[in-house]
């Protein structure tokens, strides 16, 4: 229209334009509204009548603004459609065909937008749409409204495989003999699917005569990672794309499994190659580490590699034939070779005999076994073993006594029995070191290190092959390590131990190295090994899938288990990422090592080929309705003001501002008390109770009988007062426990009065005690039953009640406190330990006899402190002090002293829960003094 | 545009704050004392001495008599004490009462943005001020149709208690027709927003006797000067009458004449009883007005004017 790109869907809406003078004449003369004047004058000159009668006129820009509204209105209702698609206008239904494969992700929005343009211009001109995303499993072809396309081309993602066309040629066909003169509108990726040309080939011959569209980029801009090679020291990156369409460079990241990035290369291609490599030259630690490849910002799943467990940290079992000592770990040769391989691989340990963990590693599949010091393996043995290195396991056996006295095939050249030892006492040689590698030899490059001296080792007969097969000999010529290869795999024989008896060569930086440059000769555990061999009928199901901008998702609902040795590219059931559990992933991509990406030839088709840029249609009524809705809202507040009563408006608010700002104002002054108050709250809370490793502090238990657990409280309050009078000791208030719910560990120890009445404490509160006194807690049982209770009569309630309580525990040996126990001189001199009663027996954990000899100790203590002290004198009664200080219960013995003896008694169970048996040590100072005196 | 507001019922009852403002209104007042000889007719005797010598209760001083005097003035139990004959003087205490009345009715609540304090705010201190004014010289005021004439100290703070107990007056545009007594006064404060016949009718009601008045018109602003423009429409706050105008400007030159030519009504008739008119605008000062209104009264006691 008029030259501009610009059409009306109903241009018959146009003619409303010409009724605007007329709206300008009707809004002319009715002015906005008069605003209202209060005026207490009026009274006296209501005759005085309006000279001019004559509103004043609406003013031009209100009219200018309503002329404006009412023609957006009219122009909106008219639909008017900027840039619209040339399209050949006729009436016949589209087929659009979207390329959805990973080829398109990369610029998946374009396509989108171009579709949806196809699609609005269908349903501008009142054609059936039907939407073939060619990704996708194929299904018979609908022709559906554009809505419902439209809907449906929303719901269209990416997917992360290569797409199968030809599938959908049959569901074509059928839709093009129920549809002759359907348009075929195809939006290709360019890339050639799992079909190559085939579905051209099909498609051409069908569509014979009908005119197909094709939108494509002029070249196809996928690029894509196929294939990783872990070459020794590197890892080679092979990138492909279609053809040479000027995307020469970039970057290629590589992450780990958490997704963080380990090393950026940036990555060319030659202009006219389709594929290069890029070399990622990384520590081997980093290297085994890598998860995934991308290529930086390419947003598609082909871009995407992931890598699993396979050819990354060697598996290594290690098997010692002597007997270790876990107490001297330095000892052991394992020892060394764990330090010396665990950065780089996985160590498993073998358990058991020499058999049991040969098997059992085997049955681990380890990639590599070391076998340092082993002599003979049974028979049985040594055919798994043999059978291990021939399908491509690495033995690693290191020298040893064992090993040169005993004699088995499983090394790589012939030994000398016995050994050679070289700097001893009967020896005029000096402890010989390395010569440097040779060129053949695998540690070729490592330097030697002066300070290695060999004192010892064992001797290889001298073969015809001896030298083919050495890797490193001494300084004189004889081999230190030896390999042999044996079926797939390899056995190396170090010719001395792992550990510093014979050489000092476990000790430095070259075992290290050398060690590594073996194991990285291991093979990976290939398809040929045991686990391979049973993966045939294993399945490993998706754990986490990347969807097709190459995005780690949950695996979709269509993606199928494959089995443990699929090696195929992904499939829409199969879609690239990570298979089975976490520690043995199997990763799936979507392009196979090898993959090339080849372009597709559209001749076959006689198609128009049109660029992939959208003509950018613009629906321009929804601008124009916002537009007129703008100026409805300005014309409304326009005339608000007009009529005064934008002012009123603006008082009200301003006074509910002052409202709002008062009720703020308050809040905010009230705030900071309740501020204060729920800080105050916890820091009281911090300070006392949820805390309590801050302070030692006694603790009861809480028995749930009010009458016994005010007692204990105000037992051992008195208790403490005592402690901080006499002692250094200062403890913090006492506190009561619910072993059912608070935490123990903090206590040193704990009050439990036993009430018959309650209930037995849970099994977890029982378990929970073991384990504080376990753990060197001391847990004082206090029967109180010594006044009704006869040396030889029943057991009372109570003592009844705590034999059912300790039943399941993990109680020791008691006895009654024995006069020399350290319990008695941990801070008074006691005899007995009296409470409220004095009557009543004190039982500690037995002690360990008295040595022989030793007899006149004053003092004696076991290891540790007594887990349990069980009395029946209610220590807390005698303890107990009110608010003033005054003893709530009267003390029942005929000692005048007896308070003072449990408050001493009570001392010196705080002393020795808290001290242990330092004051066993302590009675030996006068000797000590007298000793050091002389 | 000036912004206009009505106040509510409520606000055109005086409340403390308009009795403080009042009474410090008053306290800024010069102390006059009434002229002499216009009190010394006055047949009324108040309780407040003059310090000088007077017809009064209270006894002043001794003189001696002078020859040609009546001889019923000579204080006989004095003049036994020697031979002298005395005099006997008592204080001049006389009292001249002054009427008030303050217009509370609905368009006194009123106030634009422009004006210092509504009508009614200012109508009642300058009343209450007065009246303060009034009785500390040693007058006696009253309330028409409200309250007797009385000299209490706390003259403002009853006024105050009479007017808010009084709720007829608030729908009243004028003061009672009673006339008051001659040699009385009358201080009519409002905002006379009444035809000027009812206004006549009333001053003419009032001063049948011979008392003389004083009209004090309030005015805000707004109501002065018509500052609206464009189209609105009027409303009277006690006929609820309306008038829709379209050019605001235009016929606020149409009222300016009309206010002209109403004021020029009220003078007029004031001049013809002999009183006077106070117009007071609420942008200016209380103190303004109040201090016109003390030199009025009491140099308007000499001209013997209106029913002499």
């Amino acid at each position: 229209m008029l030259g501009l790109p610009l059409t009306f869907a109903v241009p018959l809406v146009l003619t409303a334009l010409a009724a605007l003078p007329a709206i300008w004449l009707l809004l002319r003369i009715t002015p906005p509204q008069p605003r209202r004047v209060d005026f207490p004058p009026l009274k006296i000159l209501a005759d005085l009548r309006p000279e001019q009668e004559t509103p004043a006129r609406t003013p031009w820009w209100l009219l200018l603004l309503r002329l404006l509204l009412a023609a957006f209105l009219i122009l909106a209702a008219a639909g008017p459609i900027w840039n619209p698609l040339a399209e050949d206008n006729n009436r016949s239904p589209l087929l659009i065909m979207l390329d959805n494969g990973f080829a398109a992700a990369h610029d998946w929005r374009d396509r989108m937008n171009l579709a949806a343009e196809r699609i609005e211009a269908a349903g501008r001109d009142g054609r059936t749409v039907a939407l073939v995303a060619t990704a996708e499993a194929p299904a018979a072809i609908e022709p559906a409204s554009p809505a419902t396309a439209l809907e449906r081309l929303r719901s269209l993602k990416p997917l992360p495989h290569l797409q199968d066309r030809q599938a959908h040629l049959d569901s074509i066909r059928r839709f093009m003999e129920t549809m002759p003169e359907a348009n075929i509108v195809w939006i290709s990726d360019g890339v050639a699917g799992v079909d190559g040309q085939g579905f051209i080939d099909g498609l051409a011959q069908m569509a014979n005569g009908q005119r197909i569209t094709v939108l494509k980029a002029e070249r196809a801009p996928a690029l894509a990672v196929a294939g990783v090679e872990n070459a020794s020291g590197q890892l080679n990156v092979r990138l492909v794309r279609p053809e040479s369409n000027g995307r020469d460079t970039g970057t290629v990241r590589v992450l780990d499994l958490k997704s963080l990035p380990l090393a950026d290369m940036r990555f060319s291609f030659d202009p006219n190659a389709t594929e290069t490599t890029v070399a990622f030259d990384l520590p081997t630690e980093i290297r085994n580490a890598i998860a995934r490849i991308e290529i930086l910002g390419e947003g598609s799943a082909g871009a995407v590699h992931l890598l699993d467990e396979r050819g990354k940290r060697r598996r290594v079992g290690l098997v010692f034939g002597g007997t270790s000592d876990q107490a001297q770990p330095l000892l052991s040769p394992l020892y060394y070779i764990e330090r010396a391989l665990s950065p780089y691989s996985e160590i498993r340990n073998g358990r058991g005999a020499v058999a049991d963990a040969v098997n059992q590693l085997i049955d681990e599949q380890v990639s590599i076994l070391v076998l340092a010091d082993v002599g003979g393996l049974d028979r049985e043995t040594l055919g798994k073993v043999t059978a291990f290195v021939e399908q491509g396991g690495m033995l690693l056996r290191f020298a040893g006594s064992r090993l040169a006295a005993g004699n088995d095939e499983l090394v790589p050249v012939r030994l000398r029995r016995g050994g050679r030892s070289l700097g001893g006492t009967l020896s005029w040689d000096t402890p010989k070191t390395f010569a440097p590698f040779t060129r053949e030899s695998p540690y070729f490059g490592l330097a030697v290190p002066e300070e290695i001296g060999i004192r010892r080792q064992i001797l290889a007969e001298p073969d015809g092959d001896l030298p083919a097969r050495t890797w490193a000999s001494l300084a004189d010529g004889t081999p230190i390590v030896t390999a042999d290869k044996r079926g797939d795999g390899m056995i190396v024989l170090f010719h001395v131990t792992a550990d510093t008896t014979w050489s000092n060569l476990p000790l430095s930086g070259l075992f290290v190295d050398m060690l590594r440059r073996t194991t990285a000769l291991a093979g990976a555990p290939s398809d040929a090994n045991a686990e391979a061999r049973n993966a045939e009928n294993e399945t490993v199901a998706p754990r986490l899938t990347l969807d097709g901008y190459g995005i780690y998702t949950s695996p979709p609902a269509n993606a199928r288990a494959v089995a443990r040795n699929y090696a195929e590219r992904a499939t829409l059931e199969h879609p690239p990422g990570f298979y089975g559990p976490v520690d043995s992933s199997l990763a799936v991509n979507a392009l196979l090592p090898g993959d090339r990406l080849a372009p597709l030839n559209y001749a076959p088709l006689n198609a128009r080929i049109a660029p992939l840029a959208g003509a950018q249609t613009i629906d321009l009524r929804m601008p124009l309705f916002m537009l007129a809705l703008v100026l409805l809202l300005i014309d409304t507040l326009a005339s608000l003001w007009l009529g005064g009563h934008l002012s009123n408006l603006t008082g009200r608010l301003r006074r509910a501002g002052a409202a709002a700002a008062i009720v703020l104002g308050a809040a905010v002054v009230l705030n900071p008390v309740s501020d204060a108050n729920a800080q105050e709250r916890r820091s009281s809370m911090t300070m006392e109770s949820s805390n309590p490793a801050l302070v030692t502090r006694l603790a009861y238990v809480i028995t749930g009988d009010p009458q016994v657990d005010e007692t204990s409280k105000a037992g051992l309050t008195g208790l403490t007062q005592v402690l901080s009078q006499r002692t250094a000791l200062s403890p913090g208030e006492p506190i009561g426990i619910d072993l059912s719910r608070d935490e123990i560990a903090f206590y040193p120890l704990i009050y439990w009065p036993v009430v018959a009445s309650r209930p037995m404490p849970s099994e977890a509160a029982i378990r929970r005690l073991d384990a504080f006194m376990k753990g060197g807690g001391t847990v004082i049982f206090d029967t109180r039953d010594a006044f009704g209770n006869r040396p030889d009569g029943a057991p009372t309630a109570e003592g009844q009640y705590l034999r059912r309580m300790l039943a399941s525990l993990d109680i020791p040996e008691l006895e009654p406190v024995p006069a020399d126990h350290v319990l008695t001189k941990t801070f008074y001199i006691l005899d007995t330990f009296p409470g409220r009663y004095a009557t009543g027996q004190t039982w500690v954990e037995a002690l360990p006899p008295a040595p022989e000899g030793e007899a006149s100790r004053p003092a004696r203590s076991g290891d540790g402190v007594s887990p349990i002290i069980i009395t029946s004198n209610d220590l807390a009664a005698a303890w107990a002090v009110g608010a003033r200080g005054e003893w709530i219960y009267p003390v029942v013995g005929s000692d005048q002293r007896q308070r003072e003896f449990s408050y001493r008694s009570g001392v010196n169970i705080v002393m020795y829960a808290l001290t242990g048996n330092y004051k066993a040590d302590q009675v030996h100072v006068p000797a000590l003094l007298e000793r050091l005196g002389q | 545009m000036a912004r206009v507001r009505v106040l509510p019922e409520s606000a055109r009852s005086p409340g403390r704050r308009e009795t403080e403002s009042a009474l410090s209104l008053a306290d800024r007042m010069p102390h006059l004392v009434l002229e002499a000889r216009r009190v010394a007719a006055n047949l009324a005797h108040g309780i407040h001495g003059r310090r000088r010598a007077g017809t009064g209760e209270t006894f002043w001083q001794f003189r001696p008599f002078v020859a040609g005097e009546a001889a019923q003035r000579i204080d006989w139990r004095r003049s036994a004490r020697d031979d002298r004959l005395y005099v006997r003087e008592r204080e001049w205490e006389t009292a001249q009462t002054v009427w008030f009345w303050i217009d509370r009715s609905a368009s006194m609540g009123y106030v634009s943005d422009l004006a210092q304090a509504s009508k009614i705010e200012r109508a009642v201190v300058l009343g209450l001020a007065l009246a303060d004014c009034f009785v500390e010289s040693g007058e006696r005021v009253g309330m028409l149709g409200l309250m007797p004439p009385r000299a209490t100290r706390r003259i403002a703070e009853t006024m105050a208690q009479t007017l808010v107990t009084d709720r007829s007056s608030l729908e009243e545009d004028l003061p009672p027709q009673a006339p008051v007594a001659p040699q009385h006064e009358a201080v009519l404060i409002s905002d006379f927003l009444s035809p000027v016949r009812d206004v006549t009718a009333m001053v003419e009601g009032i001063s049948s006797r011979g008392a003389r008045g004083h009209l004090v018109m309030i005015v805000d602003p707004v109501e002065e000067t018509f500052p609206f423009q464009g189209q609105a429409v009027l409303h009277d706050l006690e006929d609820g009458l309306s008038l829709r105008i379209g050019d605001a400007i235009s016929w606020g030159q149409a009222y300016r004449l009309r206010i002209e030519e109403h004021r020029a009504a009220l003078q007029e008739l004031a001049r013809r009883r002999g009183w006077t008119l106070t117009i007071h605008r609420t942008d200016r000062p209380a103190s303004e007005a109040a201090l016109r209104i003390m030199t009025l009264v009491s140099t308007t006691r000499g001209t013997g004017v209106g029913g002499r």
